[in-house]
């Protein structure tokens, strides 16, 4: 009996699991990037009239190495926009969420494009490294990583701070709100969060309903809700109301009052649930929005 | 999964507080002692199928006289994500009846501790009361009763207040007693009256609170 006991202590002891690599939703299963071809789930599909000309839609690859890496990843990208203009356009890095890959996001990346008329800025979009043809498998850390290299990307093309705009959707949150708190490559002028997380402390919170730290089950330090404290930067901050994965209240709006810079807004959308945003506010409503936050209006 | 995040951060998340069935309802004898390991928890949906979170736990226990058994549990499944997590309590008896009628109550400390980098620890009190009765006055028996876990803390992360500070759970069981061995079945409404929605977790609850959670635990005395 003794030794039943001992056996079993040491099994459950031996090991140290941890809940990380099962955060991610991540489908590397795709053999290409369909765009408007794709046919799978989408939150919404946007008209024709939002339509993308090939001829601003580049598709490319660059490399991203975070300092656990012992070599670099190829993780995939998509620029809409004249590359050639970089220098001068206004660019948002769109942050996506935690849903499968680019094709998934793309109507929302048409959107943005598309934001306050045709082509009005630009938009970089890519794939967290495990996330549709990125190499490697999701971390956090990578996920800072790639979203870097992206930013890298942009600068060497001429984009500059004052013409940057972060916007982070869901888990897209925690990138774009550790960058834009804790600039490296580029000091964004501006960040927009839709649907964002807390924390993963308020994450295991809401689930357990006690006073329970994240480390029992993460080693996430996603923590949006104090890395904004040091944004100063103009926030926007979008949640639906009726969002049933991300709680408006326990995980976006303590990011919101933790916020303490010089000019935040909120959009607060009824009946929306997460990912519904564009579509119940309205697609015009939405850019408008938008585009009212990031030319200052 | 519903959306973004898998089964497994469901986990123990609003199951924690609910990882096993009611311990020792009905008290050992004096001196019996008793080894048990239970394995179940809270319903969730996963890929479309309702399935129980598989905690597991391995407890001794000991009766003190014959109204007061003590007990302690290490929780395996929780010990995995790299946290000791035990409780420890006393199964003590109110009154039986001749009837076969009777009743217990069970005070608890539920202790975690991360064995990671934050070695964090976090205790919650806890308390079952249930009502037993003998089936034809045979060993075995069925039972019913209130589980609750306390939460004192006055706030939660990033200073936030703690609003909840007691977690209900409603529990039905059956124990079928043999000479040595004894098999306990139990059905548990976690979290009752607590709405389980906005969250990363899909439970399968009542119109949207709590979860049903199913336990089988396997005791053998000695």
């Amino acid at each position: 009996m003794k030794n039943i006991f001992l056996i079993l202590l040491l099994i459950g002891f031996s090991s140290c699991l941890k809940l990380d690599s099962n955060l991610y939703n991540n489908d590397n299963t795709i053999q290409e990037y369909l765009l408007d071809n794709y046919t799978g789930e989408q939150d919404f599909v946007l008209d024709a009239s939002y339509d993308i000309s090939p001829s601003l839609i580049y598709k490319f690859s660059l490399a991203s190495k975070a300092p656990e890496d012992a070599s670099a990843f190829n993780i995939q990208a998509i620029y809409i926009g004249d590359q050639n203009r970089i220098n001068t356009d206004t660019v948002i890095v769109y942050c996506h969420g935690n849903k499968w890959h680019m094709d998934f996001y793309w109507q929302r990346a048409k959107l943005l494009a598309n934001t306050g008329g045709k082509n009005r800025f630009g938009v970089l979009m890519f794939d967290y490294r495990g996330f549709g043809l990125s190499e490697g498998e999701p971390t956090e850390e990578g996920m800072y990583a790639d979203t870097k290299a992206c930013l890298a990307w942009l600068k060497s093309k001429g984009l500059s701070d004052e013409r940057l705009v972060m916007y982070g959707f869901s888990l897209g949150s925690a990138p774009a709100c550790e960058l834009t708190a804790n600039p490296e490559v580029l000091k964004p002028t501006r960040i927009i969060l839709e649907a964002p997380f807390g924390s993963a402390e308020v994450m295991v919170q809401d689930a357990s309903q006690l006073n329970m730290p994240a480390a029992y089950f993460t080693d996430l330090k996603i923590d949006n809700a104090e890395e904004i404290r040091k944004v100063k930067q103009p926030f926007l901050w979008l949640h639906g109301l009726n969002d049933l994965f991300l709680n408006y209240k326990t995980h976006g709006e303590v990011v919101y009052k933790n916020y303490k810079g010089v000019f935040s807004r909120k959009i607060m959308v009824e009946a929306a649930d997460h990912g519904e945003i564009p579509e119940k506010i309205g697609f015009e409503d939405y850019s408008k929005n938008l585009e009212a936050f990031i030319i200052g209006n | 999964m519903k959306r973004g995040i898998q089964l497994l951060i469901s986990i123990v998340l609003f199951g924690l507080f609910s990882c096993a069935p009611s311990r020792y309802v009905k008290p050992l004898e004096r001196n019996q002692k008793a080894v048990s390991f239970s394995f179940g928890g809270p319903g969730i949906m996963y890929s479309g199928t309702p399935i129980p979170i598989p905690f597991s736990t391995l407890a001794y226990a000991q009766g003190i006289n014959s109204s007061i058994t003590a007990f302690g549990a290490l929780h395996f499944t929780s010990s995995l994500f790299g946290n000791l997590q035990a409780d420890l309590g006393a199964s003590c008896k109110l009154f039986e009846l001749k009837s076969g009628l009777g009743m217990s109550a069970t005070p608890a400390l539920q202790l975690a501790y991360s064995l990671g980098t934050a070695k964090t620890l976090r205790a919650w009190p806890s308390g079952d009361i249930n009502v037993y009765y003998h089936l034809f006055k045979k060993p075995s028996y069925l039972y019913g009763g209130l589980n609750a876990w306390f939460e004192f803390s006055e706030y939660k992360a990033h200073n936030e207040l703690q609003t909840r500070h007691v977690i209900p759970n409603l529990q039905l069981g059956y124990v079928l007693v043999k000479p040595k061995w004894q098999h306990q079945f139990e059905f548990k409404f976690i979290g009752m009256g607590i709405p389980n929605t906005p969250g990363v977790v899909e439970y399968v609850g009542l119109n949207g609170k709590g979860s049903f959670g199913f336990y089988y635990n396997l005791i053998r005395t000695f």
